[in-house]
């Protein structure tokens, strides 16, 4: 019996912030969820304008590419493994 | 003719900052002044310590620094757009001139352009 899916959405952003579709996605997320920052997205870590949610993550090489190890704490750098193993655990997923 | 090409997204998502460098280039090249003004999301550009070799391309801040040799006049940033990405000035990349008014600067030149 495969595992319960996890009830909240998991969300994948690739827009830099002020991009509009970076500004609905914060919008539209909710406790429960789980963001995901993937390339330009990921100068949010940086953004003063922007505050993440708690869980949030981002992938490690796009973070690196841009000099930004460390403004994200290395526990919440992710590589493509554990993204496509995030993917696995939610029943909803949007790729903004 | 003098030409102010101006990038406004951020580095290595698309391809279309690295084409507007690549056409500063080709400008200085043919003794066409030419300058770079780094607005908005653009200025994650001048962040030091990038290395991109964990996406498989080439880190931008070599190119950047090879702007003089290449003849680009001046590589500006817009002020309000570094104290949102960039606040911390060790953290930027040497040779920027800070652009206090975006609007006042696009008058200065005969051609503007928008990277993408």
């Amino acid at each position: 019996m495969s595992p319960a899916l996890h009830p909240g959405t998991l969300h994948i952003l690739n827009k830099a912030p002020g991009h509009s579709r970076f500004i609905t996605c914060l919008a539209n997320l909710t406790n429960q969820d789980t963001l995901v920052l993937t390339e330009n997205a990921v100068l949010a870590a940086s953004d003063a304008d922007t505050k993440l949610p708690e869980g949030t993550v981002a992938l490690g090489a796009d973070i690196e590419a841009r000099g930004l190890s460390d403004a994200m704490p290395v526990e919440k750098q992710i590589d493509h493994q554990q993204l496509v193993r995030l993917t696995e655990q939610y029943a909803r997923i949007i790729s903004w | 003719m003098t030409t102010l090409i101006v990038i406004d997204q951020a580095p290595y998502g698309t391809w279309v900052g690295r084409e507007a460098l690549d056409m500063a280039f080709s400008l200085a090249a043919f003794d066409q002044p030419a300058a770079l003004l780094f607005i908005g999301a653009g200025v994650a550009w001048l962040r030091r310590a990038q290395n991109a070799a964990g996406i498989g391309q080439k880190t931008l801040e070599k190119n950047l620094s090879a702007a003089p040799l290449f003849g680009i006049e001046q590589l500006f940033a817009e002020q309000t757009a570094c104290e949102r990405f960039l606040p911390d000035p060790d953290s930027r990349v040497k040779g920027i001139t800070m652009a206090g008014s975006v609007n006042h600067l696009l008058e200065q030149y005969d051609h503007v352009v928008f990277a993408g």
